[in-house]
Formats: C-alpha cells, structure tokens, sequence
C-alpha cells in the first residue's frame, strides 16, 4: 500500500568546493541532517575528499595513494549526497539562488557554501606561466612531480611549509633542488632566526640548496615554451627541467567577486560565515574573518562546526584562536604556534642545544604564554598550546617553562 | 680452601676539633693506596663515650687533601729542609744578635699537640730569652685562664664532663654548645631527658640551636652578661644561701666585691634593664639560683672573647664562691675551650704572659726554678707580647722575625688589614702548616710542611684537664714533618744541641712532666709527675686521663678544690670585685648595627680541614649575616641577597639570613669563610683590635657595623671541571664539592652569554669542533644558564639569575663525572639543574644520612609530629645527632601552625 504519507521537500545545501574543508562539511552535514537536506557537492578536481595536507608525504613516499583518502566519497554518495567532480562551478547568481558550473548544468539551492580554497600564487616573473611551471596544490601537482624520471634540476620558489614539503620530496625522489627563498630565513612566518638555522642545517644536510634573501630574476624559456634555466640576481643561470611555485597562496575568489559578494582579500564573513549575501556562505582558506584569512585546518574545522550550527538555524560564533603549525618532514621536528616574533611588551624564554638540534623559544606577555617555537623536540607543543588556549598564567612557572610539562608539572609518583 | 683475611687495625686516637676532646676509632687502609675508612667513636673515652658530631665522623674524608704542603719553600721555592733550616736559623740569629731577642716571636696555635708547644715554649724563653710566645688560644680562652688565676691562684678547670650530667641547673652563658661542642650538648641534652627537673638556662644574645633545650633564654644586651652574676651575688645574699663557713675559711674579697655588686646591681628591674631583658625571666633565673646548690655555670666565647671578658669570668666564680658550689659534684664555673689543645698549651705556659707548667714570670723563684731545669742560657725575664700586641709590634718594625705554627692570623685575628701590614713589614714569615695554600702561607717567606691530625703523634688536653693521645698512625707525606722536630732543628742550628736533641716525641712529654713536678711539693696545680719517667710503651698506651697526676696518684684528679685548697699564696680564693661594663663600641649613627660573631655547625675554625669534605659544606654553603627581619625589610633586604657590611676597618661580602634569633639592630656572621674559599668574606676585616686590658683577648665577638644590599647585581652558580679565576665576579664562594669545582657567585649587571662563555679562560685550548654549548636564556628574569661540553663530557655549568635562587649543585656535579654522552633529556635537565619529577631535598639538615629541608618537610606533612619519628622515616637525626634541634624545630612549627 502507498504511503498516504508525501515525503516532504528536502532544503538543497550546495557546496561549491570539495577539498577537504567543502567534503568534511558535506560529510559532517549529511549524518547530522541528511534527512531533512539535499546535500550537492560540487568540485573542479577528479578526485574528491581527499587529504591535501598529506600531499607532501605523498610526494616524499611516506605514505602511499591508500593513505590518502579522507572523507570516503564512495561511502557519502552512497548515503545520498550528490558529488559532481570534474565540473568547476562558473557562475553564481545569488539573485535566483542558482549554480552554473562548466559542464552548462544549473543547480538550484536553498543554501550555499563557498569552499573554493586557494590557489599557488605565481610571481610576475617573465615566463612564469610557462608550462614546466607549477604550484604544489593538488594531487595532479604530485603527480606532474612523480611523473619526473631520473635526476632532474628543480628549482622551488619560496622557502615556506609547502616549499619546503615539496623541496624535501624532490630530494628524496633523487632530483637536485634549489630553493630561492625572500626572507633572510626559512619558515619566517613560523621560525625565528636561530631556529631556521638549525632546520636550515638539517635540509641542507639532506641535499636541498639554498638562495636565502632572494628571489629569481626571471625564467629563461626555451624554443618550446619550457623554461631551460632561472635567472639568478647576479646573473647566474641555472639549469632547471621543473619550477615549483610555493611563494604564498591566494584565496580563490573568482566566483565570489562575480557574483557581487563583498571581498577583501577574501569572501568577507561574519562570525556565523554568513556573506554578504542571503543564505551564501563561505568556508575555509577562500573566506576572510577579522581580516584574517585562513590556511591551517583547524580553525577551519572550527568553522565547520559553526556552520554545522547556522546553517539549521542555530546559534553559533566563530572565534579565532591560535594555531600551531608542524612541518611535514619526516626526520624534521618543528613546532610553532602563536606570537612569534615577540614585541617589546613581550619577553622571550631560550633553550638552545645547537649539537642536539634543539631549540625552544617561548614568547611570555603579562604572565601568559602567547608563542612558542620548538625545534628538534616538539613533545611539549601540545602543552605550550594548550597553555595558550587556556590562557594559563605560568608567572610562577617561568624558570622552567622551557624545559616542558615534566619539570612543570611533576607527576604524582 | 683457606683465604687469610687481613684484619684492619683501629687505633684510638683524639679528634683534632673542638676542646670536647673525643676519642675517635681509626681503621687504618690494607695499604698506602687505599683511602681511610670512616672513623668510629671511641666507647671508652670518658669525653665522649662512642659518640662524635658530624665534623669528627667526617675525619676520614679529610686525611687526604689535594693542597697539602709536602716540601720546605723559601721565597717561593721548594728547598731541602736542611737549606730551610739554615735559612731560617741564620735569620733569628742576625735578628737576635742585631735587635734583641724581643725582635723573634712565636704564634702558635691551640691545635698544636703539647709537645710542640713545650719545645717551642722551652726554646724561646729559656734559650732565646724572649716570652713573645704567643697563640691563637688567646682568641679563645685568655680571659677564661686569668679569671682563673685571679680567683685561684692558679689555671684550674674545676670540673669535669660528668658535672654536666649531674648538676640540676645549668647555666650556659656565650656558649651554642648545640654547633660548637655537640658532644657536651648531647650528653647534657639527654641527661635533661632521663631527669626533665634538671634546668637549663642559656644567657646569649642570640637564640642559637642551644635554646632548643633551654627552659629559658635570657636574650641579653651584648656583652651585658656580668651584670646577669654581679646581681644574683646580691640576691644570693638577700635569699640567704651564702655559704658563710666557706666564704670565712677559703676565700678574701667577699665583702668589697659584694660592696661593689651591690652598687653596680642594686635592683632587679635596673639589672634587667641594663642587659636588656623581662624583669620576671632574670627573676626566674634568680630564683633557680637560690634553690639549686648543685649549679653549673657553663661558659666559653660569648664571656671570653670581650674587652671586659676577665670580669665577666670572675663576676660568674664570685657567684660559686659565695655560695661555696665549687668543688663538689654537679657544681661549679666551667670554662670550656674552644680548641682541642688550647688547655695543653696552658699547661706548658705557651703563652706570652706565662713561664711555663702553670708558672708565670712574677711567680716567686719560678725563673730560677725552670732556669735550672731547663739548664737555660738566656732566661727571658718578663712577659712577651700577646697577640695583638704581636702583631702591632711587627707593624711597628719591632719584631723582625715571626714564627707562626697551624694558625691562621690573616682570617682569626681582628682587623686583617692590620694584620696584612704586620706581615709584609715582618723581615722573616715562616709558617708552619699541612695545607700550601691559606691566607696566612700566601704571606710567608719560608714555608715548613707539617704533619696533620693522624700523622701527628703526642698528647692534647681537653676542656676538663683531661690528656689524651693523639696517635701518629698514617705515614707524613712527601717531606712533612712534626713540629716539634722542626723546632728541634732550628734549635740546634742556634747553638743548643743538648737540650733539644729528643730522639722520640715521648721524651718532651717526660721532660714537660718532669718540669710540672719539679720543686712542686702541691704548691702548683699542675703537677703530672706521674709520668716524668714515662717509656716508649708506656706513651703509646696511655690512657686520657684528668690532671693532677702527681706522682703517686696514677688514676688522676676528677675534680679540683674538693678540699678547699686554692694555689694563691694563702691558699684561699679570691673575689673580685666586678663592676660590668658594656664593649668597648656603642652603636653610632655612623655604624648603627652590631655585630656578633660565631661559628656553624658543620665547619671548624678557617675550614682548612673541615672544608676538605664535602658533606660537611651542605649544612651551609656559603657564608652569610643574620639580620633581624625588620631591619632587613627597613633596607630592601631579602633572604639570601648579597649584602656588604663595613666598619671602620674593613667590608664584607655576606649573604643574608633574614632570621628572627638576632635582635633588630644586630646582625651575627660566621667567621669560618677565608680568601680560600670566598673573595671578600673575611669578616675578622671588620673587627676592631679591642682586646681585654687584663687577658689580652680580642673582643671578636663584637663590632659597630653599616649594613646594606649590594645593588645592581645578578647571582649565580658555576660548576666546572678544573678550578676557575672569577676576577669578574663581585662575588664567589668555592662550596667543596665530591669533585669538580662549585662556585656561588655574583656578578655585576650587564653579564651576556658571550662574556659568561669567557670566564673559561682555557677556552682557546679546546678543538673548537668538540666544544658544545648548551644555553637557556630568559632576559625577562635576567637568566642565562650554560653548559659546555667537550667531547660530550660537561666542563662548566653557568646559572645566573636576577635573583638569589637556591640550585642543589649535587645533581650537577654528579654529572661532572659522567662517561656516556648525556641523554637527550639530561641534556635538557643539567640547564634546569635536576632531572624531571626527582625529589628535591632542600637544603641539607642531617649532614650525616642528607637529608634536606624538604624531605623532612613532606615528612612533617604526612602527619609526622616527632623527631624520632622523623629519625624512624627518613634517618636523619639518627647517627651524630647535631641536627637535632633544627629537626625539633620543623616538628613544632607544624605543631604551631594546627593550634
């Protein structure tokens, strides 16, 4: 016998983006209220809910392609969300609460989420669009890297977590790296100086080359288009058959902008990742809080956990909150959360082992601690973090706050 | 099978310390190789029964020393004693031939065995003719011996250690028996046990460890003390327990020295009020005093060391006098020594305003009686100078020629600056010594190498005329020789082979006791003829025994005027009239505080032995000031920060001990640290030469000083492998250490990691590519700690701290010695100074077992309320037993705090 009962008309949530912030929101939003939403996930990559930040590990052959998986795709459409891989969305119209994507089909939403992440930024360098020039974004990008037979010459341009991750990579798959680098030292987003010096050593040891304190002149192209050498400042040339762009990403925006969405660097959002716009909002690296914008999942899985809320019509806010930062190198401890670079209300706490690779700084203000970076041993960063996120007052604790949780609070034996 | 077990020997000897005089076990090694086993107590020695204090049951660690002084030096030169001697022979003689005998001096030293004393005695007064002998003992006990002397006519102890036990009151004045006679403290401590009516009263200004078993404490006004006996002399006369039979058959003076009692102390309330305590404690003590005959007056440097000591001593046995309690068991004023043979040296008249065996110079027909026994070409005539006076006739370029034996004037004798100048105007510095390196052989032209206590072989005296052996047991190392033998030589290089040619040191004790009973007939109280005969075998079997032991009377004298008889020319005793007078310096806007001085617990005198082990340093590392907490709070002081204290005479850097047991406007130093052991601590720098117009004794234990924290400083710790020059520290103290190097130090502002790094001034000599630095800096707290390895082995530790911040430097100089390359935690640990989660001890109590202020209390905290509990727990306590009234101290704060 038919139900008598007609199955009432399920909202449509669309979300456009399905790296891992756009595929663990369709993932998360689907057990909690897959009844009530249609959930479309749409994405411009061929695989989807895969994990990006294991791109690295990837490339350096510490993990293998089964480890790659994050959300389980297969298992998410099986419990009926709707994914669309391979098919970038191309024009938003908020107006009508329409979708166009690449392959001409419209999707209809109720609400909508922008997950469109970031992208490599390319320097305006001559010849940087050329084709043997690539950012480290995608699984596509590992696989042009893996795809390099024998020893190869690369050059990498930028010295920070991704640069790096990639350079390591290269060097281990048996390919000569030279790394340009702005700043005076590695990771300066993460790192101060003397900690930079010690991984310096350390990558320096494992064969990577490295031009601090400078970025290439240009790229040299050859007949075919291919860049043959980068140029260097003093003129030097060097023979490269592969260029990695890792100087800095830019939120991907296009859409958005399109659409008439107020932007800064990024999708501007308020505390309930609401845009300007009605029932559009946006996640992740593409959207732009407080004037911050984001790289790192954890705030990002924060937001989730906000929109998880909005999105059904209850109260969630956002707040940003430090977060600490490790390096994808196996071989290579380094931890670094917070206030790095101490102003002069700040003070600074040392421990310094240079044969040992060991190396701490914390940043103390006022009697709690806002920054730390731990290098060689980082077992002590989840206490430092949770002593920031705490708020805790370690006055008390100064003169052995260093030296980490053991001597700070000693077990009861 | 059959193994043939070589048995270890013990030998009974005497401990080298305080004048308790114990008799200690040595167990020598198997062979020469082998480091000595720790010592044991003697059972049988009637000073201590088995039992010894922390310093003598850590002998053995300091047998073996890496400064020994093993070869003769002239001008800096090691020489054959033989060149030495001619040397130094030739000197004297030019200088006596040229300028007089006065023009050479003897200082000895209370640590010195008798026969020492007895030839350097003999050969100065009878063959140089000069009675410049003089010795440290008169920092000690001179104002003690002419007390005696006035009231008996002679040097006479009356009691014995038994008295203590026995007595129902006990009145101990200047004394904190607790730290520096322990044995005694212990043996009255557990007589009061076994007998709780027994009472015991201590007269100081300060509250020592002593008060712990006191049942009062009468806080006194420095130096007030002959007020506390001028009044109960008349009060014993208005509670009527004058004993009126004794006064009238054996004593002159009572009349004129009550008259003069009478009008110094006429009242109760002005007493009080004159030594500055509660009008109803002096009662309470007044009314002890009327009804306990069996009384004990039990006093030492607090009475002696003043410029009104010999009064004080005489204001104490007037009391006994009058009231006939002396000479009977439990009774009588008891002056107790502070070094193991400071009586000895009494005993051969080893001083200068003394002839010999208790015969002094205006003695009727002494000079002739020891001219012919002695068969003396060139008697001196008249007293020589005391110390003090020594050395301001050095200054004055009158006496050329200065013997000095086992002492340490630069660091003992008040006003070091004075001293210095005494020195470097002296023509001729010879110092005898074990150790190469004091502040007193850094100023010596000619340097003898001595034997030390176990080498030297002769007899001491302790505080209850008791003598006993101290053995010769280990071999003298490199060229070390007894002193009586180096005196020997000299002596016969000066012409005067015959009366000195000893061929074993039993022969000077014959000789001495000889001396003691010639043409005596009981008319001198020192008369030990029993033994004027005495053989090889019969030497090295002696057994302590208590002088009198004329001959006839082999057993000894217990105690002294029994039958009323005293050595003055009447054979009655005599009073004297007191009337007390306070130090010679009164605090002035100028120099508003002032300063007593005294001793720790675990350290003796100029820590030249004591400071050779390194368990005995942890009881306190460094040398400090007491300072009441009001006046510390007045002037921005805290507990443990660098404090400079100055007078007219001098500075000293000291650590602050903020501490409730000093008065407001009085601070107490210990007098232990030397040049040795810090760069600016030598407190005597501050003393004044005040001495005692009768006795000679400085009044050490006091001066007006100005106070204030040094400012603009950082403090810190270094440990190091080889021993460093810290010219740039404003501050250091070497704290002896198992091994390596431990400095407590302060530096100005402005330290950096990089000038830290260079107090390694070896530096240049390490491959820079085996050195590893190791750095923890936090410039909020002005911290910087350092570590530098060599070859993965730690050479130097460097902590510095804005603050004065205790690090317990055992951990880290265990380290020191370490083989394997250090872990990478311990990496992490040697810059926080312990391993993660380790028990802190806290600073060391029990020197014995180390336990620490911590250990115990957490102990406390656990619900622990008895010491012996404690003892039970932990051990502390439980061996030597010196820590037991800080032990009773943690157990009643506790206590305080739950009322």
């Amino acid at each position: 016998m038919p139900s008598l009962i007609s199955q009432p008309v399920k909202r449509r949530l669309v979300i456009v983006g399905a790296g891992m912030a756009g595929s663990k929101l369709a993932h998360d939003f689907e057990k909690a209220h897959g009844d009530d939403y249609q959930i479309v996930l749409v994405g411009e990559e061929s695989r989807v809910g895969y994990n990006r930040i294991m791109l690295s590990s990837l490339l350096a052959k510490d993990i293998s392609d089964a480890d790659m998986s994050f959300v389980d795709a297969q298992k998410m459409q099986e419990d009926g969300v709707d994914i669309v891989s391979n098919d970038p969305a191309i024009k938003l119209d908020p107006k009508n609460k329409t979708l166009l994507l690449a392959s001409g089909k419209t999707i209809k939403y109720d609400q909508l989420v922008l997950a469109t992440g970031s992208r490599a930024s390319v320097l305006p360098i001559k010849g940087g669009s050329a084709p043997n020039v690539m950012g480290f974004r995608t699984w596509n990008d590992v696989d042009v890297m893996t795809q390099l037979k024998g020893s190869q010459s690369v050059c990498v341009i930028g010295g920070g977590l991704l640069g790096l991750e990639a350079a390591v990579g290269l060097v281990k798959r048996g390919h000569k790296v030279v790394v340009f680098h702005r700043s005076k030292w590695l990771l300066n987003r993460q790192l101060d100086e003397e900690s930079a010096e010690l991984l310096l050593n350390r990558l320096t040891q494992m064969g990577i080359e490295f031009r601090l304190g400078e970025s290439p002149e240009s790229f040299k192209q050859a007949d075919d288009g291919r860049v043959s050498h980068v140029v260097c400042q003093n003129g030097e040339q060097l023979t490269v058959s592969l260029v990695v762009m890792a100087a800095g990403i830019y939120p991907e925006i296009t859409l958005a902008r399109a659409a008439g969405l107020e932007t800064g660097r990024a999708i501007l959002v308020d505390d309930q990742m609401k845009t300007s716009h009605q029932d559009v909002f946006a996640l992740g690296e593409c959207c732009e809080f407080d004037r911050q914008t984001f790289g790192l999942v954890a705030p990002i899985w924060t937001q989730i956990n906000v929109l998880m809320k909005v999105l059904v019509g209850e109260e969630a806010a956002f707040v940003i909150e430090p977060t600490p930062t490790k390096l994808k190198v196996s071989g290579v401890n380094l931890f670094s959360v917070g206030k790095i670079q101490p102003s002069e209300e700040d003070s600074c706490i040392f421990f310094k082992d240079v044969s040992a690779n060991h190396y701490r700084k914390l940043v103390v203000n006022d009697g709690l601690l806002v920054g730390a970076i731990l290098y060689g041993n980082v077992a002590d960063g989840s206490w430092y973090f949770q002593l920031i996120q705490n708020k805790t007052n370690v006055s008390d604790m100064l003169d052995l706050l260093v030296f980490g949780e053991a001597y700070c609070c000693p077990q009861v034996a | 099978m059959t193994t043939t077990m070589k048995t270890a020997t013990s030998v009974k000897t005497t401990c080298p310390y305080c004048g308790v005089g114990c008799g200690v076990n040595l167990t020598l090694p198997h062979s020469a190789s082998e480091a000595v086993p720790p010592v044991s107590g003697d059972l049988e020695h009637p000073a201590n029964f088995g039992r010894l204090c922390v310093k003598g049951s850590s002998l053995a660690q300091t047998i073996q020393s890496d400064d020994r002084l093993i070869t003769p030096i002239v001008d800096g030169h090691p020489v054959a004693w033989e060149s030495a001697i001619k040397t130094v022979s030739a000197k004297i003689a030019q200088v006596v031939k040229d300028h007089g005998p006065d023009a050479f001096a003897f200082y000895l030293s209370g640590q010195i065995l008798t026969e020492d004393y007895y030839v350097a005695n003999k050969l100065a007064k009878g063959f140089i003719g000069t009675a410049n002998v003089d010795t440290n003992s008169r920092l000690c006990m001179a104002s003690a011996v002419v007390g005696y002397k006035r009231a008996f006519g002679s040097d006479s102890v009356p009691c014995n250690y038994e008295d203590l036990e026995l007595c129902d009151l006990l009145i101990m004045v200047g004394s904190n028996a607790a730290w520096t006679h322990p044995i005694l403290y212990q043996r009255i401590a557990a007589a009061k046990k076994q007998r709780p009516n027994m009472k015991v009263v201590v007269i100081d200004p300060r509250e020592t460890a002593t008060c712990d078993i006191a049942d009062l404490h009468l806080a006194i006004k420095p130096g007030s003390d002959a007020a506390i006996f001028s009044f109960l002399l008349t009060d014993s006369v208005q509670a009527g327990i004058l004993n009126d039979d004794f006064i009238a058959n054996h004593t002159n003076g009572f009349e004129a020295a009550l008259s003069q009692a009478k009008e110094s102390t006429p009242s109760l309330s002005l007493t009080a009020d004159f030594c500055g305590i509660g009008e109803q404690d002096l009662a309470s003590l007044a009314s002890w005093w009327r009804d306990t005959a069996k009384t004990i007056t039990f006093y030492s440097q607090g009475v002696n060391q003043s410029s009104s000591g010999v009064d004080k001593c005489n204001a104490i046995i007037n009391c006994h006098l009058a009231t006939g309690r002396i000479g009977k068991e439990g009774a009588g004023p008891f002056s107790i020594t502070g070094q193991p043979n400071a009586m000895g040296g009494r005993e051969v008249g080893g001083l200068a305003n003394q002839l010999a065996a208790h015969m002094d110079f205006a003695t009727p027909g002494a000079q002739d009686l020891v001219q012919r026994f002695w068969q003396a070409p060139n008697m001196a005539t008249k007293d020589g100078l005391k110390a003090v006076d020594l050395f301001q006739a050095m200054e004055k370029g009158k006496v050329k020629v200065v013997w000095i034996m086992s002492t340490n004037p630069m660091v003992s004798l008040p006003d070091t600056a004075q001293v210095r100048r005494a020195l470097e105007k002296c023509e001729l510095v010879i110092v005898s010594d074990c150790k190469a390196h004091t502040d007193t052989t850094a100023m010596a032209d000619v340097l003898f190498p001595a034997t030390g206590w176990s080498e030297k072989d002769g007899t001491v005296t302790n505080s209850e005329r008791r003598i006993s052996r101290q053995r010769g047991l280990l071999p003298a190392p490199g060229e070390a020789k007894h002193d009586w033998w180096a005196i020997c030589e000299v002596a016969k290089r000066l012409g005067f082979q015959s009366a000195f040619s000893y061929q074993n040191v039993h022969e000077i004790f014959a000789e001495h006791a000889a001396l003691s009973a010639f043409e005596n007939n009981g008319k001198r109280d020192f008369d030990i003829g029993h033994f004027s005969q005495i053989t090889q075998s019969e030497y090295d079997a002696l057994t302590p025994v208590q002088w009198p032991v004329p001959k006839g009377r082999p057993e000894g004298t217990k105690r002294m005027f029994e039958d009323g008889y005293f050595f003055t020319l009447d054979g009655r005793a005599k009073f004297v009239a007191i009337s007390p007078s306070l130090p010679k310096y009164q605090a002035s806007q100028e120099w508003p505080f002032t300063l007593n001085t005294g001793r720790v617990r675990d350290q003796w005198h100029t820590m030249t032995r004591t400071g050779d082990a390194a368990s005995l340093a942890k009881h306190t590392a460094q040398p400090y000031v007491e300072i009441h907490p009001k006046d510390a709070k007045r002037l921005g002081i805290k507990d443990k920060d660098l404090v400079r204290l100055t007078s007219s005479y001098g500075e000293a850097l000291l650590k602050a001990k903020v501490s409730r047991a000093v008065a407001p406007d009085n601070v107490f130093a210990p007098i232990h640290w030397t040049r040795q052991f810090a760069n600016a601590s030598v407190v005597s720098n501050l003393i004044p030469q005040v001495v005692d117009p009768l006795s000679g004794q400085p009044e050490s234990k006091h001066a007006q000083v100005q106070l204030e924290a040094v400012r603009d400083i950082c403090y810190g710790l270094i440990i190091s492998a080889v021993p460093l020059v810290l010219s740039e520290c404003l501050y250091w103290c070497q704290v002896p250490s198992e091994q390596g190097y431990h400095y407590e130090v302060v530096w100005p502002n402005g330290q950096t990691q990089a000038s830290l790094k260079a107090i390694d001034r070896e530096q240049d000599k390490d491959l820079a590519e085996n050195v590893e630095w190791l750095e923890y800096s936090n410039p909020a707290t002005q911290q910087i700690r350092l570590a530098k390895l060599v070859d993965q082995k730690i050479t130097m530790l460097i902590y510095m701290h804005s603050q004065p911040k205790s690090i317990l430097a055992d951990w880290l100089i265990s380290k020191l010695e370490v083989n394997t390359p250090l872990s990478l935690v311990d990496r992490l640990a040697i810059l926080v100074g312990s391993p993660a989660n380790a028990e802190e001890k806290g600073e060391i109590v029990c020197s014995c077992y180390q336990v620490g202020s911590k250990q115990i209390e957490k102990a406390v905290s656990t619900g622990i309320c008895s010491v012996d509990g404690l003892g039970a727990k932990l051990k502390c306590g439980t061996n030597c037993g010196s820590c037991l009234p800080e032990l009773k101290r943690f157990v009643s704060s506790v206590v305080e705090l739950s009322a």
